[in-house]
């Protein structure tokens, strides 16, 4: 049963319930920082962090906050968390911390993070939020990724800063600006809907 | 144990607990921020010396200690420039700055004696479109200005031929311009920063 409970909650938000092609949470971020692989992986690996540490922390004091201002505390918290992850980024990577510019500090407002707090983290026990929080990092995590990836390679001709189409490849540029962002999100939400959920659904 | 709304649950307590909680929180980012302040203050520097090394034509090893050692041989700190002994005489660095399409875009120019060459340029920062104009921070865009004379015009990219032209970035047209405006001011500010003219 518990095994069970932990699956679920991890499971859960990788596919049914993503964050992103579900919810259609976070999409501020997956428009601004999907243009390139590489900054994408540190921005996910940024929110994972914030989203499992944030609904930890908070629902190891969750029957403590005073209910009219547990959104001040989780705002609190979260963007403790966020800045944390800013200074060390400055830091220990410099390079990719000016290339993220302000996408980092924007974290805090990513839907996904208070999201999880307020559904999940504030009913639930500790350690089943911090798994939570993960998974609800990872399925956000894959999916900027995919996008990245047709974002880069189209726009660029590059995948990871190197260069994969030959010269005979002409950069769509539409693709690393935000329109390109909107256009292969809402075609990668469009193909799961109607294949992958469309067939969950009828099971 | 007493349900009613009494004057400490409603107003002491809540206002106590974010008391703490931002007590906390304050405490945890300012003792991280402090333990690295050291590490992110030599990497601004770094960042700062390698773009006064670039528009100095001045080769480096691209390493913290590289830069470190190139600069204190290669480059002389004088008052708002820098100066460097370049083939052909003095070559002299000056930042500039200026307005991008988003936001400052501060660079390091370096220029030969007679103050229209250009011996190198280098970004400091910028907050252009990332994979658009971002793209002048590029080693091929940069590099163009290399040994050309100011004032510039900017055409199609891939198609800059004669002594006064370079690339513009396909895609970045807006940026572009703030960036040739910048450029072609330099020549100026050298003079009066340099001559105080």
């Amino acid at each position: 049963m518990a095994k069970n409970t932990l699956r679920k909650t991890f499971m859960e938000p990788l596919g049914k319930n993503n964050p992103v092609f579900v919810q259609i949470l976070g999409i501020c971020s997956t428009l601004a920082v999907t243009n390139k692989l590489q900054n994408t992986l540190v921005m996910t690996l940024g929110v994972m962090f914030t989203t499992a540490l944030s609904s930890f922390t908070l629902s190891l004091i969750r029957n403590h906050i005073p209910s009219r201002i547990r959104m001040m505390v989780e705002t609190m918290i979260i963007a403790t968390f966020v800045i944390i992850v800013d200074i060390v980024l400055k830091a220990f990577y410099p390079e990719m911390w000016k290339q993220l510019g302000p996408y980092v500090g924007l974290i805090i407002t990513n839907c996904i993070i208070m999201g999880r707090v307020e559904a999940f983290a504030l009913q639930n026990k500790p350690m089943l939020s911090l798994v939570d929080g993960l998974a609800s990092g990872l399925g956000y995590a894959y999916v900027l990724l995919a996008i990245a990836f047709v974002r880069e390679l189209l726009g660029t001709g590059s995948l990871w800063g190197y260069r994969i189409l030959g010269s005979w490849w002409t950069n769509w540029s539409i693709m690393i600006m935000p329109p390109g962002g909107f256009f292969v999100l809402a075609i990668l939400i469009w193909i799961i809907r109607e294949t992958i959920m469309k067939e969950a659904k009828h099971d | 144990m007493n349900t009613q709304p009494t004057f400490y649950r409603e107003r002491i307590y809540p206002l106590l607990f974010m008391f703490i909680v931002t007590f906390l929180c304050i405490l945890l980012t300012a003792g991280i921020y402090l333990l690295t302040q050291d590490k992110a203050t030599a990497n601004e520097l770094s960042f700062t010396r390698r773009a006064i090394l670039q528009a100095g034509g001045v080769s480096f090893e691209n390493t913290t200690a590289g830069i470190e050692l190139a600069f204190n041989e290669k480059i002389a700190v004088e008052d708002g420039y820098y100066t460097t002994q370049g083939p052909d005489g003095t070559r002299y660095i000056i930042p500039l700055q200026g307005p991008g399409l988003w936001g400052t875009i501060a660079l390091m120019v370096g220029m030969e004696e007679d103050l229209r060459t250009f011996s190198g340029l280098a970004i400091v920062s910028q907050n252009e479109t990332p994979g658009l104009g971002a793209r002048i921070e590029e080693s091929w865009f940069t590099a163009q200005f290399k040994g050309k004379t100011a004032p510039f015009k900017m055409v199609e990219e891939g198609t800059a031929s004669a002594q006064n032209e370079v690339d513009a970035i396909t895609g970045a047209t807006r940026t572009s311009e703030y960036f040739l405006n910048l450029t072609n001011r330099a020549a100026d500010d050298a003079k009066r920063i340099i001559r105080g003219e």
